[in-house]
């Protein structure tokens, strides 16, 4: 009788050490790298998850021991999963990178180089992208696509409205008046979304202003600079003055892209990279003009851009820059812009993207890259962006005025700045 | 009947809290069957216009059907443990004398003192250490063990009455023969009861997958649930649909076991 | 929310039960045995060996952690790895925290809300009472359903719910004229809107452990006393109030408890880019936003030695206050 629980305790607890050895032996086996490997690629967008399960495929059937299995972790979370991750030796093999985080990761000695991987080519790439993402004269991430930000309108509103659609040649007053005209609350439309996202809103309206985020050489802050100051003035005023906006609580209940997808804001200042998003709600007939011009006659918009990086304790170094290596190449880039997903990095790619779907002027993000500045980052930008973004939804729920705010955030910042 | 008749006021008002309580279900199946643009027209649309492809396209974002075989597979694993672990241990507790029971009951119970925060990130340390980060023996390893479930067995067994097991062993059964094929039949109901409320607590584990399972083929049901809402924030008819396909299989077992449900918690109430 | 409860949650239950009980079984013929006798150590032997088991898998899975979380409270983390000694720093760095005096009040508003719950299942336990058999049934499944439902799932519900624009919630309060305020995104109405939720998915739980102390209360005080001219409501405080009180304190005990130690709801419900977050935090998510967010291990290790110390307090205050208003039977 003693016996038998013997047997099965002990048999209970081999299958335990069963199962938990398997899985890390699997892992550790693929060192070989002759036997088949299976990548684990970290990314965030599941509006391009498509594309990306594409791109793998395709890579797939040319490297047949090679399976990626994608992993998608939402927005909010990514960042925090990936550090929590990376601490514990157990982030994916390649994920998708940001410039504002390269400087964390890079400098922690978190990612490989890939400059000095065999086969190694940047020159499809524009170089402000490749510059972002070298560190100490090595570059760590193979670039993948660029961002700008374009303001997206309603033609349906706008037609009921009598209001003339955005164009290039539009100034601020331009996009206020029409707000107003087409701010209707008794239908429960509103004119403008104006949240206090800084991406797609805030970075450009400050650079509009003749302002900017961050000085060039990424050492002092520009939130303290009165330009800037007009800029984010600008866009709280939608909100807290024309009212020509949803709050602050209103665009946390129901995001803003979604009330522009659903028919309830005129005109959103958005990225390129919602365009599957509008594209694919019903009964949404939109479009995309540049950003308008500030009081000087300035335009502006934030250009980012991602990058494929590798983990450095991967365990399949070789295999992961075959994977990157592809992502780099014209054939993924192309999947990318044949999709319509985002726009590539790959030089020459963007007219496939703009052609990808004829029905909105896409071209309006591609025009303002003349105008692009590169997205505000520092060494460690997580450090002063956190504490930024606080005390701009403290602004922008009315619990703080702005005046105190800015100053709260450049001299953060600065502090935070002057320890890198 | 007089009693009849002034019943009448009693269920009206338990009517009332029982829609209170059904109403919000009921809103989620009609949002789940809307587009995302009559989720946001005023008034509310009360008559969806039957998005099944809502329902498609939450198979088609989420691994659904695997994260709920994920979840399957961890309940079973630890429902199973759990029974057989504290159901040992709880009979032993009870009926059985050694050096140190007491003073070992207490520890255990200490166990139960403390607040889940305490141990959560050491164990997420010692699942890291092992390699088991991102595996299913990583999801049950701790939950195997609960001192809540042997707790509440023991209470059980020491409301069995004595003298099935004193005739058992005057027949001359051993220790572990009672045990096997006395004492657990009898504590049928009981086991049933702690394993019903154990399946529910473990079904609706977040925390701890969420923590140690980052590939969306390894979530269980409930963690795939929240990334499905950090993806789809405000789209609500989506999230409608997805909350509701993850909250059937517990609304369908307790519809099955609502009996052992209900005799489970009224027994760690009553004492 | 019952359905998810910590094994803390349950020590309560564990602890609040140790009333008058059972002991062991005893056996007059062993106790005349001599002390080491064969039959003995065969006893011995198999009461190790049966809790072998589950006490080796609680000690490395709970009782070592427990151990090293304070350890782990005195010491610092790297942004990737590494650990140092720091003392006392992650204490006075909580204890200075500005963020701690709002979490610390949100918890403790949170608790009490939750605390409402208990005279509102009462109630409903003691009308469920009253019914036959069969309705008593589908009245108790439909008040659990809550219970059993996924956290992540009750939170989307009444996140939907309680939208400020389109949930189903304000627009039922403008039917009557009231404009509803943006429960979720306004840290104003977030605690309450969470305590709402906090009382609807524990309503049925708490139900089922008054129905079945009500019924243990013997009917006839209740003709005892209608003989004597009392009337319901004088029955309602003389006889079931004290009757039902170690019920009221069993589930008082578990609601601080879980209360305590609520973090889910705001992390499902209100979410990470809510700028009502801010303001909204208990103390709990505070541990979760250290230990898995920023990840400052040290000083969410501390928070979590600073909340059992505050559990046990309460807890052992809450037995102390018992012996002036439970009634063991």
């Amino acid at each position: 009788m003693f016996r038998k629980v013997l047997v099965l305790a002990v048999g209970g607890a081999l299958a335990l050490a069963a199962t938990g050895c398997s899985s890390s032996k699997s892992a550790s086996a693929g060192k070989a790298e002759t036997g088949p490997v299976t990548l684990t690629y970290g990314i965030w967008d599941p509006k391009q998850k498509p594309a990306m399960q594409e791109i793998a495929d395709a890579f797939h059937a040319s490297h047949p021991n090679i399976t990626i299995n994608i992993q998608l972790t939402p927005n909010a979370d990514y960042w925090t999963k990936l550090q929590t991750a990376a601490a514990s030796g157990t982030a994916p093999d390649v994920f998708w990178m940001s410039t504002t985080r390269i400087g964390l990761y890079a400098g922690q000695k978190q990612l490989l180089s890939l400059s000095d991987k065999p086969g190694f080519d940047n020159s499809p790439f524009p170089k402000s992208l490749n510059d972002v993402y070298t560190l100490d004269g090595k570059q760590y991430g193979m670039p993948k696509d660029f961002d700008t930000v374009g303001l997206w309108y309603n033609k349906k509103l706008f037609d009921a409205a009598g209001v003339k659609y955005p164009t290039a040649a539009w100034t601020w007053q331009d996009v206020i008046s029409a707000a107003q005209k087409l701010n209707d609350p008794g239908k429960g439309v509103w004119g403008i979304a104006s949240p206090d996202w800084t991406q797609e809103n805030l970075y450009n309206t400050m650079l509009q202003a003749g302002g900017q985020a961050i000085t060039p050489d990424h050492k002092k802050s520009g939130f303290d600079d009165p330009k800037s100051l007009a800029g984010l003035q600008y866009a709280l005023d939608f909100v807290t003055k024309y009212h020509v906006s949803p709050t602050a609580q209103q665009m946390t209940d129901t995001q803003p892209d979604q009330l522009f997808a659903s028919g309830k804001v005129a005109m959103f200042a958005d990225g390129d990279y919602d365009m599957p998003e509008y594209k694919a709600a019903a009964g949404l007939d939109a479009d995309v003009a540049p950003l308008p011009a500030g009081p000087d006659g300035k335009k502006g918009t934030v250009i980012n851009g991602l990058a494929n990086v590798i983990y450095a304790k991967t365990k399949h170094a070789q295999a992961a820059w075959e994977f990157v290596k592809y992502l780099g190449t014209k054939d993924a880039n192309e999947v990318q812009a044949k999709t319509g997903t985002v726009i590539p990095a790959y030089n020459g790619l963007s007219a496939t993207w703009v052609a990808s779907t004829p029905q909105y002027h896409l071209q309006s993000f591609i025009d303002q890259l003349d105008v692009a500045v590169p997205y505000p980052v520092s060494k460690n930008t997580a450090a002063w962006t956190t504490p930024m973004q606080t005390t701009l939804d403290q602004i922008w729920g009315g619990k703080l005025d702005l005046q105190t705010g800015a100053k709260q955030i450049a001299d953060q910042m600065n502090a935070s700045l002057a320890k890198e | 009947m007089g009693r009849t008749q002034r019943l009448w006021p009693v269920h009206v008002i338990l009517v009332v809290g029982a829609a209170a309580m059904v109403a919000p279900f009921l809103w989620q199946l009609i949002t789940s069957l809307q587009t995302t643009g009559e989720t946001t027209s005023v008034p509310p649309h009360f008559l969806p216009s039957w998005q099944w492809s809502n329902y498609s396209q939450v198979f088609h974002d989420t691994k659904f059907a695997q994260q709920f075989l994920n979840s399957v597979l961890q309940t079973v694993v630890r429902v199973v443990a759990q029974v057989l672990f504290c159901s040992m241990a709880a009979y032993a507790f009870a009926r059985l004398r050694f050096p140190g029971r007491n003073a070992l009951f207490l520890v255990m119970l200490a166990v139960l003192m403390v607040p889940s925060q305490v141990y959560l990130l050491p164990q997420y340390q010692l699942v890291q250490n092992l390699g088991l980060l991102n595996t299913l023996s990583g999801v049950v390893l701790p939950g195997l063990f609960s001192a809540f479930g042997t707790f509440m067995l023991r209470q059980f067994f020491l409301s069995l009455p004595n003298e099935v097991e004193e005739a058992a062993r005057l027949d001359g059964a051993g220790t572990f023969r009672i045990f096997w094929s006395v004492m657990l039949p009898l504590a049928k109901p009981g086991l049933i009861s702690m394993g019903v409320l154990t399946v529910l607590w473990s079904w609706n584990d977040l925390l701890w997958p969420l923590v140690v399972v980052n590939d969306d083929a390894k979530m269980p049901l409930t963690v795939g649930l929240s990334t499905l809402q950090g993806e789809h924030l405000t789209e609500y008819p989506l999230l409608m649909a997805g909350s509701l396909l993850a909250s059937l299989p517990m609304i369908v077992l307790f519809l099955a076991a609502q009996r052992r449900i209900t005799e489970g918690i009224a027994l760690t109430g009553t004492k | 929310m019952s359905a998810t409860e910590s094994p803390s949650v349950a020590a309560g239950k564990a602890a609040a039960g140790a009333g008058p009980e059972r002991g062991p079984a005893r056996r007059p013929v062993a106790a005349r045995r001599p002390r080491f006798s064969k039959a003995h150590m065969k006893e011995w032997a198999w009461g190790y060996a049966m809790i072998a088991p589950l006490f080796l898998g609680l000690s490395l899975f709970y009782l070592w952690p427990i151990v090293q979380s304070a350890y782990f409270s005195f010491t610092s983390w790297g942004v990737f790895g590494g650990r140092q000694w720091v003392g006392l720093k992650n204490y006075s760095s909580f204890m200075s925290d500005p963020q701690l005096p709002r979490a610390a009040w949100n918890t403790v508003k949170y608790s009490l809300i939750v605390l409402v719950g208990i005279p509102l299942s009462i109630v409903f336990a003691a009308l469920m009472n009253q019914v036959s058999g069969k309705y008593a049934s589908l009245y108790r499944i439909l008040y659990f359903i809550p219970v059993v439902t996924m956290p992540a799932a009750v939170a989307m519900i009444w996140r939907w719910l309680y939208n400020g624009d389109y949930g189903l919630i304000n627009y039922l309060l403008s039917l009557i004229g009231i404009h509803g305020p943006h429960w979720v995104s306004d840290d104003r109405y977030t605690v309450w809107a969470m305590g709402l939720v906090g009382i609807w998915s524990s309503l049925g739980y708490n139900m089922i452990i008054f129905a079945a102390g009500l019924k243990n209360i013997p009917r006839q005080y209740y003709e005892a006393s209608s003989l004597d001219g009392a009337g319901r409501v004088r029955q309602f405080f003389s006889i079931t109030l004290p009757l039902l009180s170690p019920s009221i304190f069993f589930v008082s005990v578990l609601s601080v408890i879980g209360g305590l130690q609520m973090f889910d709801m705001v992390l499902l419900m209100l979410g990470k880019a809510n700028p009502a977050l801010a303001g909204s935090k208990t103390i709990a998510y505070l541990f979760y936003e250290d230990a898995f967010v920023t990840g400052n291990q040290g000083l969410a290790a501390a928070i979590a030695v600073v909340l059992t110390l505050v559990l046990l307090v309460l807890t052992a205050l809450q037995f102390r206050l018992q012996k002036r208003w439970v009634h063991y039977g």
